[in-house]
Formats: structure tokens, sequence, C-alpha cells
């Protein structure tokens, strides 16, 4: 996908000044590809930013209007979820490491302005696991993932407790023991993030991932993820993310240095390669040079490649099924591979696709 | 040194709490939980009591405010409502 | 244009192809279908609808098709296609005009956030606006239905737009829904209303849609002020009752009905709250519509 190619959303991502250029069939296309990637908010919030608003035609500003009403509701929920996630974990008194959106939000980064959320992500050592999860039992939350298959591929398997739903407020949280599962390829170790990270100031007893880390995590989760639907947006993520690191002095050098450390060079890798492609982040080229050689072999990389810019051009939502359904089909599996040994993804993926069609039929 | 040992009684701050009265029934919205609540006559006029104080109150206290120490017992039931909606919290705590 | 001048084969040819994009209140829908089904409801629900140009804006994009699966073949399914997404399971292909009309409700109720949505009807007399919130099978439909053949204005059947600026509703005139018993009663109750056929075996029993009056589609731009907020309940048998609430609790009513009450927070309080402050409110039970709707009548020439 190239510059020319691109559609209005991916030209917004880029640069939002051309927002007030967009004739009305545009913000129309624009508003459908936003809304798939759920990046609608997301534009929304660079109207405000750069005082646009007015130059928005009525009809694509209501929508614009609606998300990001949408938004800042869920940024309060989030908000909410955290206070009452810390009081039943307090009494603990362990490191609580709140990840992604969470996080972005209680750090006040650029990369929280205009996000949607769904659930929160927190990251706790290994050992205290079972506290964590009778506390959070505790204080309302339960697991709803019932069937014994999911439990136990959860529980043995991945990287996380099943997730949890609290009984009244409806709210989800996933509780990671690590960012990858045990049984991934890729094997970064969570001690470390769990020593590097930060406290938040103003709030003591919550922490966030060390800068660089914070970054890791998020190409990690991007390239390792068996939800692909969310892609293009956790690249915005992860864009935002990088610009913001990018004024701090070091953070490129740390952050090869660091990825090796954790086995996570690949996805950083990938994590450059189409965040410079796709949204034109500012990467130093001897960044770029430096990662190369953690990329995959040759013959596997145009694959990649069109696997992925298959997947993260929204303008791809609104054509016929086939490909994109084949490439996100593909991505599913490759996420899966790279968490599971093959034996278990075959039995995992059929058990999952079987419960689906009991669903409907 | 403290004078009784009844509980002490704070709401969240007025900042977070939306309300309006009509014909003595009120409505409140709180920030903090983000639900709403319907509230009578007494629980209601029980919160502006608190919203308007400027420290912890004992129900005894809410009581005298309100001229009416007769009803303690139910001030009492209207502050552990309040307790259990995320409403109001023991000075302890 | 209205979806009356258009002649017939071009607008099933459009249908077929990029969608016919049809005005209901403050939404434009682009509506894709090769169904009969479809086609018959929209000549007869939406023939006084203005059609919007393809070079225009659309709000949605939505499709009404057949589903990618061996059931396309079997017994004949349609599901509802929302920019390529599916958000609901498959119905049987007869109830496609029916799905057409939940969706085009689900499109508003889940996207429009920049209104207050209340899950009321309403109608409107001499500039003041009557809402019914409440739940399915409370009766409000038939309500509605009911004063909307007695000359009241559909705002809307379902879903209740107020506007944050000023308060107000913003009518979403569309066809009414009726259940079960509900549509013999109307049909009785007005010779001249034009009701759909009915469709069977839906998850609601037996539905028909009654069409929006022509004056109550030529006036949509027009907003009105909320004037009584009325919680209605059928029940089979009752005398007609109309019973002063408190505001308090009608506030309640309206916040429980809304569909996207959490998503505003604060604002959506204050602004339930001024509608509340501004209305009458009562709670009625019912089960003779044209008492019913005589008692309304009187309210209103009160007021």
């Amino acid at each position: 996908m190239t510059a020319e190619r691109a559609g209005p959303l991916l030209r917004a991502l880029r640069r939002p000044a051309v927002l007030p250029k967009l004739d009305l069939k545009q913000w129309e296309t624009l508003i459908r590809e936003a809304r798939r990637s759920n990046l609608l908010s997301r534009v929304a919030f660079d109207v405000d930013a750069l005082r646009l608003s007015a130059q928005v035609p009525q009809q694509p500003r209501a929508h614009l209007e609606a998300a990001r009403v949408q938004a800042l509701a869920q940024a309060a929920a989030v908000r909410r979820e955290i206070a009452f996630i810390d009081q039943a974990l307090r009494p603990l008194g362990v490191p609580v490491v709140l990840l992604k959106g969470a996080a972005y939000l209680i750090s006040g980064l650029s990369a929280a302005r205009g996000r949607l959320f769904s659930d929160v992500d927190i990251l706790v050592a290994r050992a205290v696991l079972a506290d964590v999860e009778s506390a959070l039992m505790r204080n309302g939350w339960a697991s709803f993932k019932t069937t014994p298959y999911d439990q136990r591929y959860y529980r043995k398997w991945m990287h996380e407790l099943p997730p949890l739903r609290h009984h009244t407020r409806q709210t989800v949280l996933d509780v990671h023991h690590a960012i990858l599962p045990t049984t991934a390829r890729l094997k970064p170790d969570s001690a470390k993030l769990l020593a590097a990270s930060r406290s938040i100031p103003g709030e003591p007893r919550l922490r966030v991932l060390a800068p660089v880390d914070m970054v890791l995590h998020s190409a990690t989760h991007l390239f390792c993820n068996e939800d692909v639907g969310n892609s293009l947006r956790d690249l915005v993520d992860l864009d935002g993310l990088l610009r913001e690191f990018a004024a701090r002095d070091g953070s490129f050098a740390q952050l090869t240095a660091r990825a090796h450390e954790l086995d996570l060079a690949r996805p950083l890798y990938y994590a450059l390669r189409y965040a410079v492609r796709i949204l034109g982040t500012p990467v130093p080229a001897a960044v770029l040079r430096n990662v190369e050689r953690a990329g995959p072999p040759s013959w596997l990389s145009g694959l990649m490649d069109a696997l992925f810019m298959h997947t993260l051009d929204p303008a791809h939502e609104q054509e016929s099924h086939g490909l994109a359904t084949l490439a996100r089909g593909s991505l599913y599996v490759r996420a899966h591979w790279l968490r599971m040994p093959p034996l278990l993804l075959a039995r995992h993926l059929i058990t999952k696709g079987l419960r689906r069609e009991q669903a409907v039929g | 040194m403290q004078h009784s040992s009844a509980p002490r009684w704070r709401s969240v701050p007025p900042h977070a709490v939306a309300w309006r009265e009509w014909g003595g029934e009120f409505v409140v919205r709180n920030e903090r939980t983000g639900s709403s609540h319907l509230l009578g006559p007494l629980a209601g006029r029980v919160l502006c009591i608190l919203l308007a104080a400027s420290g912890p109150l004992e129900a005894a206290e809410i009581a005298a405010k309100l001229d009416d120490s007769g009803q303690i017992g139910m001030i009492a039931e209207a502050l552990a409502e309040f307790h259990r909606l995320g409403l109001a919290e023991l000075e302890s705590q | 244009m209205i979806v009356r001048d258009c002649a017939p084969e071009a607008l099933r040819q459009r249908l077929a192809d990029g969608g016919v994009r049809i005005r209901t209140g403050p939404v434009v829908n682009s509506i894709r279908s090769r169904s009969q089904k479809v086609m018959d409801g929209l000549a007869l629900h939406y023939a006084e609808y203005p059609v919007e140009d393809e070079a225009g804006f659309a709000d949605f994009h939505i499709a009404v098709a057949p589903p990618r699966s061996p059931r396309r073949w079997l017994r004949p399914q349609i599901v509802f296609q929302f920019d390529g997404a599916v958000p609901f399971f498959p119905l049987p292909a007869d109830q496609a005009f029916a799905m057409l009309e939940w969706g085009l409700n689900w499109c508003v109720s889940f996207h429009c956030h920049q209104y207050l949505i209340v899950h009321a009807a309403g109608v409107e007399k001499a500039g003041r606006a009557l809402l019914l919130p409440g739940a399915p099978g409370s009766g409000k439909s038939t309500l509605c239905a009911g004063l909307a053949s007695r000359g009241w204005r559909l705002l809307s059947d379902e879903l209740t737009l107020l506007d944050f600026a000023v308060g107000r509703v913003v009518p979403l005139p569309r066809p009414v829904s009726l259940k079960n018993a509900s549509i013999e009663v109307i049909r009785s109750f007005d010779r001249d209303a034009t009701l759909s056929p009915p469709v069977h075996d839906t998850a609601k029993g037996s539905v028909a849609h009654m069409r929006a009056p022509r004056e109550s589609v030529r006036r949509a731009s027009e907003q009105a002020r909320p004037r009584w907020i009325v919680v209605p309940k059928y029940a089979a048998g009752v005398q007609t009752r109309l019973e002063p609430l408190s505001k308090a609790r009608a506030f309640m009513h309206l916040a429980d009905h809304a569909f996207n009450y959490d998503v505003h927070g604060r604002r959506g309080f204050e602004l339930l709250a001024d509608v509340v402050t501004g209305c009458e409110c009562f709670e009625f039970e019912y089960s003779a519509l044209d008492e019913a709707v005589a008692v309304f009548e009187a309210l209103a020439a009160k007021a």
C-alpha cells in the first residue's frame, strides 16, 4: 500500500492536517474505515486537538462527536476500574503493573487520546497469581470462561488467568503473569519486566512498564496476538508510543538492546517495519538497520508483508470478504503458532470452531 | 481526644455528585461509581448534609442538623446504604 | 426526490447495486438488498421518504442479504450487514423487512451518541411531545400507533432522540412495529392504517409494521419540546387509569430506558433532569385503545 493509494483514514492518521481538505465522499469513506478499525474516536480527538471542527461538514461531524463522547465515557470507566482494582489488591502489597490502554491512560500518554478501551490488563508475578485471583474474587470478580477446556487452556498454557468479569459492573479484567504464554517460542522474562516497572506519580501502588518495555509489549501484542481485528488500532498505539519516546534521548538505542535481552527482537522488527511503512513513524535509519538482522528469512518476509499490509489496510475492509478473511485467518493461525506447540494448536482451533457452530446452529 | 466512639461519615466529594430534587425525592449520580440512584426524602437530605459538611459527621450530628433526633436509626440505615452504594465512607478508612 | 418518484425498476437496480440512500429523520441510510420482501417493504412504507444523492453523505451502509453459508440454499436465510460486519444471527428470509427495521434501529441506538437515546415512543400535538418509555410488551407501540392514527405527529415508535443543545426531541419517524394482538387492534382502530402483511414465528411472535403518516415524515426536521412523560402498561381487562408519577421516579424510568445514558455521564444526567423538570409525568394503565387515546386527547386539550 503506497502513499498514493492510501485511503483517507491512513492519510489522516499520518497527517491530521489533511482533514479539512476532505470532501464529503472522502469523509464518508473515512468514517467507515475508522469505525471498522476502532479509530473513529482517535480521528475525533485529532480534529479537536488541531481545532478543525468548524471545517468538518455537519454530517460527518455528528459521527465524530458520537465517537468522542464514547471514548470519554470509556476513559472514565477505565479510571474507575483502576481505582477498584487498586482497592481490591492493595492489601496484598504486591506490585501490580497496568498494561496497554489502562497504562497509557493513567500515565497521560498521547497514545491514550481518543482511544477506545475494552478490558483492563494487569501483570503480576506468577508466584502471587493465586493470591491475586482470590483477592479479586472476594471483591466481586468471577471467571467467565467456564468450560473445563477453557479453564485448562488458560491456566496451563496461557500467560494469564481466564478473563474475569465483575458481577455488578460487568467490566472485564485480564490478569497476566507474562506477556506471552509459557508455550510460546519467544520467552520474554517477566521478572525483568516487573523489576524495571515504574510507579506512577500520584498513584503510589500502581505501576506501569518502563517506557522501553511498553513499546516492546505493544509490538509483541500486535504481532503475536490472536485478535487481529484491532491490528491497525494497535499499530496506532505503537506509533504514539514511539513518537513520545523518540523525544527522549537514548530511547531507541535502548530499544534494540532490550528487545534482544527479552527475546522480542522479531516482533520489534515487524513493529518498526510496519509502523514506518504504514503510518510513517519517524524511526532513525540506524535503528532500522540494527533490527533488520532480527527479521524473518527472505522466503518468509514476502508472505508476511502481504499478510500484514493487507490486514492493516482499512480500505480492504470494504471489499469482498475473500482475501481479507483469508489474510485474517492466516494471521490468527500465525499468532497462535507463536504461542502454542503445533499439536495443542490444532486441538485448540478445532474445539474453538466447534463451539461457535453450535452457538449459531 | 474523641468524645465518643461513634462512627463518623464522609460523603464522596461534592464535585463527584450530581443531584436534583423534586417534591422531596432526590436523584443522584455518583461519578466515582458511574451509578445513579433514587433517594427518598430522608436519605436525600442526609446526603445533602454530608455533601455540605466540612468534616466527617456522626449519625447523631446529622440528626441534629435535621432537627429530628428520633430518626437516628433510619439515618444510620441510610448511611449504611450509602456505604454499600459507594456514596459515603467511614472516616477511619 | 422521494422514494415514490423512483421508477420501480430503477429502485430495484439501485437497491441491488450500490444501494438506495433513504433519509429517516437526521440519518441517511444506504440500503442494499436483493430481497423481494425488502423491495416490497420499501415501496409500501418508505414511499414518502427522501432519497438522497449517491454523491452525498450516508451515515450508515447496510445490506440485507443471504449469509455466506450452505443455509442460503436449504431453508433460505438472510443476515443484516453493517459495513460488511454481521452483528446478528441470521433470520428466515421471509423476515427480511422486519430484519431491516431492527437493523436500522440498531444502527441508531448503537452509534448515534450525539444524542441521548431513550427506548421510548414519542408523538407530538400542538408543539408538545408525549414520551412513552417502556419495555417491550408495555403497549407503547400500540398506543403510539393509535395516537398517530388520530392526528398526533409520529416522532418515533422506538427511539426517542434527545438533543443536548436545546433539550428537544429530534424526530425519527419510521414504520411502527406492532406485535401479535396489537396488529388486529390497530387494524380495527383505524381502517385506513396501512399495515404490511404480518410475518409469523419471529422471536417476538407475529410482527407487522404500520406505515408512518405522511405528515410525520414530511415534518421530520421539526424538533418538539417534551411536555408529558407517560409510563404505559397494557394489561387485558384493566380500567383505563392515568396516575401522576413523581418526577424523580420518571427520571429513573427514563434513565433505565436510555440506551446510552452511561455514555453521556453527567451531561446525560443533567439533560434528563431538565427534560423531567419541564414535563408532567404519569403512569398509565389501559386495555382499551380508544379510551386510552381519549385520555391523551384530553391531556393535550388542557395544556
